[in-house]
């Protein structure tokens, strides 16, 4: 039985110095490169995974993102606009009998974005997989946003109702959504399986969680219930301590654990056309070492480098006469303020791009190399699919900020 | 075919294509297929060595694919459309394509992709402006006219905590320099026909600023009065404020920027964080607006002067005053951009309106106007105003 192992290739320096590059031209141009940014970036990350010695390819444009961006925008606005004046309209109104529903009118649009965010994400999917090839082949998926945007949205609320008990239904229900509308030319995968074998790596998070919970029940009940025991309960620091300090940072970690452990379960569980296998073993503990690590590699560099240039260039002001020691007891608003931006930019610069050495690249190199692809025989059927229509390229992801990585 | 030498020939030159292979997808299956390249007629013939099957691709169109991370492998296409991918990792047949005169361009996507994004462009800008500057400021103007005044007033005092008691900035009520503003109020609007009641306060703020904001809330900053030399010049700045009341231009700006909440900042996206790009384009689109609003401010601040007897000049003379000393005093970094833009048309105005003029007096007694400079001298209550003001305004 032959087993298609996937390499990463790539050098760490090439991929700081593209970073580098991309991010500096996103910065001078106001954000307009990031379309060329993204492109540039993708096209080296997808190159470098290679399953079965063969890289895979990404043949997305920057300037098919920029016009999507721009028809996203459009769309957006029409709607924000008509929103905003419905919402004149009903504040008019509510103003007279209680004024505090004007601000209230502002907070709750976020709550308009959700499904839209959703439904940015799946677009974003669909697209990055219409411009993904391996072999020459196109990936593909369905049209079917709004599906899946109603569906997130009515899992999560579920799931957020239920304190996580069923987390694994909305995990398994949506990535088995996505799976089942992904296509390899005209192969489709598939995602079996059940949500009920999500429940084992979720368990330390539940009884994390739940733990928790009956544990402040049984405190209250201990101190007689109702209000007073609850008031109480929060006057004991100790026990306050310990439920913020243990659990909380704790079920995080447990969530982490889930969340990983539940991607390689169901890759384990996913086929492709006539029977081809998958099987993926990220590693949970090389995961949060990676972000845990990544994080503060990324900040210790950026504000190194920060650091370094912003002295660099009170040197350069100093030799040249135009620095005096009176300014840094007393700066000018307007220099202090130059100073504070450009500072706050190169720091922004920094982080983009040791983000991608220190986070995005090890990630990346992790989980593919522990990808493999079983009964690669079954390839010799699939066939070619039609290129997807140009859609939006992604454009609602990027206004709405929801995005990936790169 | 026979003979021991032509078989070792076949042999050796069966092991040489087998050196020389390269990986060839043909863009139909995923499978991949060993083929050999020869260079003929302008064109690169990639033959499978199994099938023996022949794919002829033109030498001037074939593209090599950009960004590539991995240096071992170079991968090649027919052309920008063509879905076949040709795979080369070895030198020697690398070498072969480029020195067969293949001008090697890199891949590109497809046509029309400049013309398409031209055609979005033109749209979306079409459609923000439409909005910015057609739908939102129409319909801000058409509620503006129709907004029941309690809740004009309701909306002032809401944006009147949110500015003021909300910032820390807390009124002033020491009782002499309430009674000289009120008397500097009478002495302005005895006759003068406002579709809204004023509520005049003075709150202790560090900007030499006066705003007037929904629903007749006309507040003056501390800094302005300090800045002043003599009440007229107050009182220009208020006439100037009950101006944009009677217009009720604050109405308009705050239901102008509730239609236009999150239009600027969709433009910039959120990758670093350039929402202080959209506040700038946001101000300079303000001062676009506002321009007009201000001249009419103005004029109906110099005939409410006039009305007062007093010189429209002093308008005039305070902004004079103000552009002279602007590095002293904090007036806000960007003043170009402030939405009281070009001062020097409007001090050229109130200089004119001055000449014209046949008032001689002064707004307040020598008196009132020490009165009205001590009026911080005690502060309301920090608080938060409850919304309840009396209708008539006469908290002051
Ligand atoms: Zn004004």
């Amino acid at each position: 039985m032959a087993i298609l192992r996937t390499a990463f290739s790539g050098d760490r320096g090439d991929l700081f110095l593209l970073a580098l590059k991309t991010s500096a031209l996103t910065l001078v141009t106001f954000g307009l490169y990031r379309f060329w940014a993204k492109t540039r970036l993708r096209r080296w990350y997808w190159s470098s995974v290679r399953p079965g010695g063969t890289p895979l390819e990404y043949t997305g444009t920057p300037w098919e993102k920029l016009t999507g961006f721009l028809f996203a925008i459009v769309l957006l606005a029409i709607v924000l606009t008509l929103a905003n004046l419905v919402g004149i309209l009903t504040v008019i109104d509510l103003m007279e009998t209680m004024p505090e529903a004007y601000m209230g009118a502002l907070v709750s649009l976020p709550a308009v974005i959700f499904p839209l965010w959703f439904f940015a994400r799946y677009r974003a999917r669909r697209y990055i997989l219409s411009r993904t090839r391996w072999r020459g082949i196109r990936f593909g998926m369905e049209p079917a946003a709004w599906g899946y945007a109603w569906r997130a949205c009515m899992y999560w609320v579920l799931n957020i109702c239920t304190l996580g008990l069923t987390w694994p239904l909305l995990t398994f229900q949506l990535e088995k959504y996505l799976t089942d509308r992904t296509w390899f030319g005209n192969a489709r995968f598939t995602q079996h399986g059940s949500f009920l074998r999500l429940y084992g790596p979720l368990l330390p998070f539940l009884f994390c969680v739940w733990g928790g919970i009956a544990l402040w029940g049984y405190f209250i009940y201990a101190n007689g219930g109702g209000e007073a025991a609850f008031n109480a309960f929060q006057l004991n620091e100790v026990w306050a301590l310990i439920g913020g300090l243990v659990t909380i940072p704790l079920a995080a970690l447990f969530g982490i654990y889930y969340r990983v452990a539940s991607i390689r379960v169901m890759a384990d569980l996913k086929t492709l056309g006539d029977g081809i296998e998958f099987d993926l073993y990220p590693r949970t503990r090389k995961i949060l070492k990676i972000y845990f690590f990544g994080w503060w590699k990324t900040y210790i560099a950026a504000g190194f480098v920060s650091n370094v240039v912003f002295g660099a260039v009170l040197g350069v002001l100093w030799l040249t006469g135009n620095f005096t020691p009176d300014m840094a007891v007393n700066p000018p608003i307007n220099v202090a303020i130059a100073i504070g931006v450009l500072t706050y930019l190169m720091l922004m610069l920094m982080a983009q791009t040791f983000r991608q050495t220190f986070i995005t690249y090890p990630l990346v190199e992790h989980i593919a190399q522990s990808a493999e692809i079983h009964q690669p025989a079954f390839l010799g059927s699939i066939r070619q699919r039609d290129e997807d229509s140009r859609g939006d390229a992604g454009g609602f992801a990027d206004a709405l900020d929801a995005g990936a990585a790169f | 075919m026979s003979g021991y030498v032509e078989h070792i020939r076949n042999e050796a030159f069966a092991a040489k294509l087998a050196l020389t292979y390269s990986e060839f997808f043909d863009g139909i299956s995923p499978v991949k297929q060993r083929v050999s390249l020869r260079i003929s007629d302008n064109a690169l013939e990639i033959k499978n060595v199994e099938t023996m099957q022949v794919t002829r691709w033109p030498l001037k169109s074939i593209r090599e694919v950009p960004d590539l991370s991995d240096k071992a492998a170079v991968i090649f296409a027919g052309d920008n459309e063509d879905p076949a991918r040709l795979v080369i990792r070895e030198a020697e047949a690398l070498q072969t394509l480029v020195e067969s005169g293949a001008p090697l361009h890199r891949l590109r996507g497809p046509r029309g992709q400049l013309r398409r994004l031209g055609v979005m462009g033109v749209i979306a800008a079409a459609c923000f402006g439409g909005l910015l500057f057609g739908l939102v400021p129409w319909f801000a103007n058409a509620a503006a006219e129709r907004i029941p005044a309690e809740a004009e007033i309701a909306m002032g005092q809401e944006l009147f905590n949110q500015i003021y008691v909300g910032t820390g900035s807390s009124v002033c009520t020491a009782p002499d320099g309430v009674a000289a503003l009120e008397t500097m109020q009478a002495r302005l609007t005895s006759g003068a026909d406002l579709p809204l009641p004023l509520t005049l306060r003075v709150v202790r703020n560090g900007t030499v600023n006066a705003t007037a904001l929904p629903g007749g809330q006309v507040t003056i900053h501390s800094a302005l009065i300090e800045a002043a030399e003599s009440p007229d010049e107050v009182a220009a700045v208020l006439a100037h404020e009950i101006g944009h009341v009677a217009h009720r231009d604050g109405t308009r700006g705050q239901l102008r920027a509730m239609g236009s909440y999150g239009l600027i900042g969709l433009l910039f996206g959120d990758v670093f964080g350039f929402s202080a790009a959209a506040g700038v384009t946001g101000a300079v689109l303000d001062a676009s607006y506002t321009r007009d609003a201000e001249a009419r401010a103005d004029a109906f601040a110099h005939e409410m002067l006039e009305t007062a007897d007093v010189s429209p000049a002093a308008l005039g003379t305070f902004f004079e005053r103000l552009a002279a000393a602007e590095g002293d005093m904090d007036l806000g970094l960007l003043r170009h951009l402030s939405t009281h833009p070009e001062t020097l048309e409007r001090i050229e105005a109130a200089r004119h309106a001055g000449e014209v003029s046949a008032a001689t007096g002064t707004i307040l007694s020598d008196g009132e106007w020490a009165s009205l400079r001590t009026i911080c001298s005690i502060d309301g209550s920090g608080g938060a105003l409850d919304g309840e003001i009396p209708p008539d305004g006469g908290k002051l």
